[in-house]
């Protein structure tokens, strides 16, 4: 063939026919396909053993079991255990998303470290554990050697008073000679606060929802995370299906229009701040038509009928009380309900064959109102259904194992025996065991700071705290702080010296008594994984400071590592009495807990109880745990207390230092008379609603974002509606008459202003949203972390105007007077 | 039955809107199984990466009557022409009638983005940017590899969890088993719900529990008169939510139950079904 033109046209033509023919062009587009998806920074995630370790998620109070998947050593993805009594399997959205606190790099310390640059700016260098470690112990001989010990203090945030890790702190600020060891308020101090009071036990919270069947809800925010979603939602679904038959009735009491609320049976909307009122109101109901359980107030309560004294003095009953202040019109005035509601809550309680009225505010992980959780404890009481099937449960601490004494020197002596920072326990706080906010103000007062070095564990109380910022204000004053936290959050942002804890993924540690839990139970998580970076389990390094320390202090701590000292703990488990270790995870725990026959351990001696306890991570009794059967109440009277003999104790014998008047004044108690001694409505201490700032701002929890001190994993951003957080702004939720009031418009910026500060928010339109309220989650408005976190939204408490609770002295942040302006 | 038979399993899902709770937990799930990236900010709605995603509605009622619930939307899988496989024009999207899975392939995908117009649930997300894994940072760490990441301008959507039913048959065949039991394969969000509120399983087997609640009386789907079959339905006992779940002009609802249902005892929400 001549190679012409035309031929090689013919070639041409030919040859790309003849190729379409052949499995060549379509090989090389799928070719094409994949190198184009193939690039470099596509990550391909390394295959591997497929494992599966088990442990228990201490991320809140709940204490969830978790399985995670692991594909060689990396985890992969956690999942609720099915074989665990606390949750059938769930797990709530943070839970889910805790291996990115795991493997997010930017939000962790990798290695202890110091700072370099100026407070605040999180600017840190690294040291090794040996200088860390150091510089503490140096500056705590220091501090013993001028014979200050007691300005060591301790900020703790472990959710459980009594679990091991806040007993090491507070045994090492002991031995060391500091009485300053604080806590980061939750409700579980207000809940052990009003149980002490009224029943003589310390509690914890054990309520036995799941079997009840009318639930009275004050606050509580069943579903936005209260106590512990994966048990708490799977009580919800329990209840949901009996409320279909008609078996029964939850009743959820608050001013907005929560998730609990929507979907719980009946929604009672009231004035914020006014839930005492409406117990005692429908306490009222009940006595005034006879409704109450007769036997158990004549045989079990004291103070019900008007009394006279040993020492001749008349009082007044509760019964006199109720009848002559809480009547439904009365309540009515203060709550903003209509009488007839408040009597029907009252019948529908009555009637009922196991009801509960409980007690808490969205999640629980802040305290409460003292008073009004007395008012509450005492509707079940006039009930009779404290300690049944049901309902609340009388319960005891663990009986978990107890760390032996230890001596203190004359230094220790010393120090130990000046009074707290905070005032707690001190004659105007008989009761609290702990008042941060009070430190903050003491710090913050003039003056040099009396705190020269401040630990601070599981907390960030410089975010969490609802105190306008006073607290972030007192750290500016204190010398040196050191952080414990495995998180870059704020509070660690504002420290001198860090000695990161691994993330709970990477240690062992306890979950005591899953909050709220009708029956005593001991989680134990353990390392999913190897600890990732340089970090030590905070145990280990008290241990390891106690011993550089030396002398009593180091006699204080006998042991080689944290796992010693939970062993003890578990030995006193073993002594109480039988236990099981495991669940099968057939029947639900609940379904039988009624004590029929004595309950056989499944394990044969400590040994297998230890080891199988570390694998499983669990000791439990299926029983009810009701403190003592025959004798419940340890109070002074030995009975349920409505007249409070603890409280006139505390306000009368302490004549020396004032008067009543002075000492009721100091505790913040405005009535007067036997009232005091009793539960009963306190108005608020701060004028809500003045001209000046007409609105008052309600904070409100979201199950989806977290508010405790670990942050929000970044999964949950996907959750967050784009009128709950758009870019880096949140909203406040508005009812549309209030809106209008001001001429605001949706998604519209305005200025929220309370006396404290004000925040730079949008208005989300919400007829859900009581009319006069501005509502604001908790949650946003981080300024450390990383780029998911920081800067997004606004915290509102920043802008908390801080009150104290009448009696126990704790935050009032459920109520702050603000004002709204466009910005 | 011999049509269902040549076509094999069915899987789909209930969701019981009464239990749900809107915790978010099937979402995260969701994400955290299939490797979804997580951006910086998920604000905008329009590119946020949500396979499972968790609607918000409200009865539209004031003060202090209103009611808010949560309806999560997986991919329907729907069984009959599914529009996003009709439009697709590389085949990357396939209704299975082994499985009734509608799969998606990720090498094939050119990201025309057809298929995510034509999905009447929007449940069908873009990949505008490669996913957010910074070097160094650690957010692939916890990466699956039974899941393939996905690249910029591929089109990704709920998979029923696909590859847990691989697994879950790798498992049975090692075990020289042929078919798998109902708890063996459930999706991720299923099984995290702690409300118990989805339910998942094969619609073709009356043994399944799926398969007798799409017989309740409080049973619909999205969209149900366009025809698609979706095959994820859902329970609610409340008529305000079933009558969101399509377009209705006035009149053509017919609430479920009786209107004297609200006025009974029990029901002390006055107010909540009226129409």
């Amino acid at each position: 063939m001549e190679l012409n033109r035309r031929n090689f046209v013919k070639l041409l033509v030919g040859g790309a026919v003849g190729i379409q023919l052949t499995p060549l062009p379509w090989k090389l587009t799928d070719d094409i396909a994949i190198w184009t998806q193939n690039w470099p920074w596509v990550p391909v995630p390394p295959a591997g053993a497929f494992d599966s370790v088990k442990s228990v998620c201490s991320l809140c109070p709940g204490g969830c079991g978790i399985a995670v998947r692991k594909v060689d050593e990396r985890a992969v993805k956690i999942e609720g255990r099915t074989d665990y009594p606390v949750n059938p399997g769930g797990i709530c959205p943070i839970g889910m998303g805790g291996l990115q606190l795991l493997y997010d790099k930017d939000i962790r310390f990798t290695r202890p470290m110091k700072r370099v640059g100026p407070r605040g700016a999180g600017v840190f260098q690294d040291i090794s554990w040996e200088e860390a470690i150091g510089t503490l112990c140096s500056r705590i001989s220091d501090l013993r050697s001028q014979g200050k010990p007691e300005a060591l203090a301790a900020v703790d945030g472990s959710y459980m008073r009594g679990s091991t890790m806040s007993l090491l702190i507070e045994r090492l600020l002991k031995a060391i000679g500091s009485p300053n060891y604080l806590r980061t308020p939750s409700f579980e101090d207000t809940y052990q606060m009003t149980s002490t009071l009224m029943t003589g036990r310390e509690g914890p919270l054990a309520c036995d929802l799941e079997n009840s069947d009318f639930v009275l809800s004050f606050g509580c925010g069943f579903l936005e995370g209260w106590e512990g979603a994966g048990r708490i939602l799977n009580a919800w679904t329990i209840l949901r299906d009996k409320a279909l038959s008609k078996k029964a009735k939850v009743v959820q009491i608050e001013s907005r229009a929560s998730n609990t609320a929507s979907k719980a049976d009946l929604w009672v909307p009231i004035k914020p701040q006014t839930e005492a009122a409406l117990a005692l109101g429908i306490s009222h109901v009940l006595v005034k038509e006879g409704l109450y359980n007769r036997k158990f107030v004549e045989e079990q309560c004291f103070g019900f009928d008007d009394w006279t004294s040993s020492d001749g003095k008349e009082h007044i009953g509760f019964k006199t009380l109720l009848l002559k202040k809480y009547g439904p019109e009365q309540v009515a005035q203060i709550t903003g309900l209509k009488p007839s509601r408040i009597v029907s809550l009252a019948v529908d309680f009555a009637k009922a064959k196991a009801p509960v009225a409980l007690f808490g505010k969205e999640k629980g992980d802040l305290n409460g109102s003292l008073y009004e959780c007395m008012s509450i404890m005492a509707l079940n009481a006039l009930a009779g259904k404290l300690n049944q099937p049901g309902g609340i449960l009388i319960s005891d601490p663990l009986p978990l194992g107890i760390l032996p004494d230890f001596q203190q020197d004359p230094v220790a002596l010393a120090g130990n025996s000046k009074p707290r920072l905070d005032g707690a326990g001190s004659p105007s706080y008989p009761f609290t065991r702990s008042l941060i906010n009070n430190f903050a103000d003491t710090v913050s007062g003039s003056g040099d700071s009396p705190v020269d070095t401040l630990m601070v564990f599981s907390s960030n109380p410089a975010f969490t705290l609802p105190d306008g910022g006073r607290f972030k204000k007192a750290l500016e004053k204190i010398p040196f702080i050191v952080s414990f936290s495995p998180f870059r959050d704020e509070t660690a942002f504002m420290a001198d010296l860090i000695l990161p804890n691994h993330t709970y993924l990477e240690k062992m540690d306890d979950v005591v008594w899953p909050a709220a839990l009708q029956f005593p139970l001991y989680g134990l998580s353990r390392p999913v994984v190897k600890p990732l970076y340089d970090t030590r389990h905070s145990g280990d390094v008290i241990l390891q400071i106690a011993k550089k320390l030396g002398n009593t202090i180091g006699d204080a701590f006998p042991w080689g590592a944290y796992e010693d000292v939970l062993k003890i703990r578990a030995m006193g488990l073993f002594k109480s009495g039988p236990g099981l270790v495991h669940y099968d995870g057939k029947t639900q725990t609940w379904e039988d807990l009624q004590v029929k026959t004595a309950l056989k351990p499944d394990y044969k001696d400590f040994d297998e109880l230890w080891k199988t306890l570390k694998s499983n991570g669990l000791w439990y009794r299926p029983q009810y745990a009701t403190g003592a059967g025959q004798d419940p109440f340890k109070t002074p009277t030995g009975r349920f207390e409505f007249y409070n003999s603890r409280i006139e104790q505390a306000v009368s014998g302490n004549t020396r230092n004032g008067s009543r008047e002075e000492i009721l004044d100091a505790m913040g108690i405005h009535v007067r008379g036997d009232e005091v001694f009793m539960p009963h409505y306190e108005k608020p201490a701060i004028p809500v609603k003045s001209s000046d700032y007409p609105l008052q701002l309600v904070p409100y929890e979201l199950i989806n974002l977290a508010t405790s001190w670990t942050p929000s994993p970044p999964f949950l951003m996907k959750t967050l509606y784009d009128n709950e957080l758009l870019k880096d702004t949140s909203f406040a939720e508005i009812h549309p008459r209030t809106a209008a009031e001001y001429h605001l418009k949706d998604a519209q910026r305005v200025w929220i202003e309370s006396p404290s500060g004000k925040v730079n928010v949008r208005i989300a339109l919400f007829e859900g949203a009581m009319p006069g309220m501005v509502y604001l989650p908790l949650g946003l408005g981080h300024s450390a972390y990383d780029e998911f976190l920081r800067g997004k939204g606004s915290n509102p408490n920043d802008i908390i105007h801080p009150s104290k609770d009448p009696l126990s002295g704790m935050p009032v942040w459920w109520n702050t007077p603000v004002r709204i302006t466009k910005a | 039955m011999e049509e269902e038979h040549v076509h094999g399993h069915r899987f789909g899902m209930v969701i019981d809107l009464d239990k749900c709770t809107g915790c978010g937990t099937c979402m995260v799930a969701c994400a955290a199984e299939n490797n979804v990236s997580v951006r910086p900010d998920e604000s905008d709605k329009q590119r946020s990466i949500t396979w499972m995603q968790l609607f918000k509605i409200s009865n539209g009622k004031d003060f202090p009557d209103t009611e808010v619930s949560y309806f999560p939307r997986p991919c329907m899988h729907c069984n009959h022409h599914p529009p996003c496989v009709s439009v697709c024009v590389a085949t990357a999207t396939k209704l299975d009638f082994h499985t009734g899975i509608v799969s998606q392939i990720y090498t094939r995908c050119i990201g025309c983005r057809y298929c995510q117009a034509a999905c009447p649930y929007q449940a069908r997300y873009f990949n505008w940017w490669d996913g957010y894994f910074p070097k160094g940072k650690g957010l692939d760490r916890y990466l699956s590899p039974e899941v393939s990441p996905r690249m910029r301008g591929v089109v990704e959507k709920c998979t029923f969890c696909h590859h847990r039913l691989m697994r879950a048959k790798n498992q049975a065949y090692a075990e020289d088993r042929r078919e798998i039991e109902e708890d063996e394969y459930v999706t991720a969000c299923a099984e995290a719900c702690p409300a118990q509120a989805i339910t998942f399983g094969d619609l073709n087997n009356p043994e399944h529990k799926v398969s007798q609640l799409i017989k309740h009386p409080f049973a619909f789907r999205l969209l149900d008169r366009l025809g698609t079959e979706p095959k994820v339905y859902y329970l609610s006992s409340r008529d305000w939510i079933r009558r969101l779940a399509d377009n209705f002009l006035p009149g053509e609802y017919h609430p479920v139950v009786n209107k004297n249902w609200m006025e009974r005892e029990w029901s002390t929400k006055p107010g909540r079904d009226t129409f």
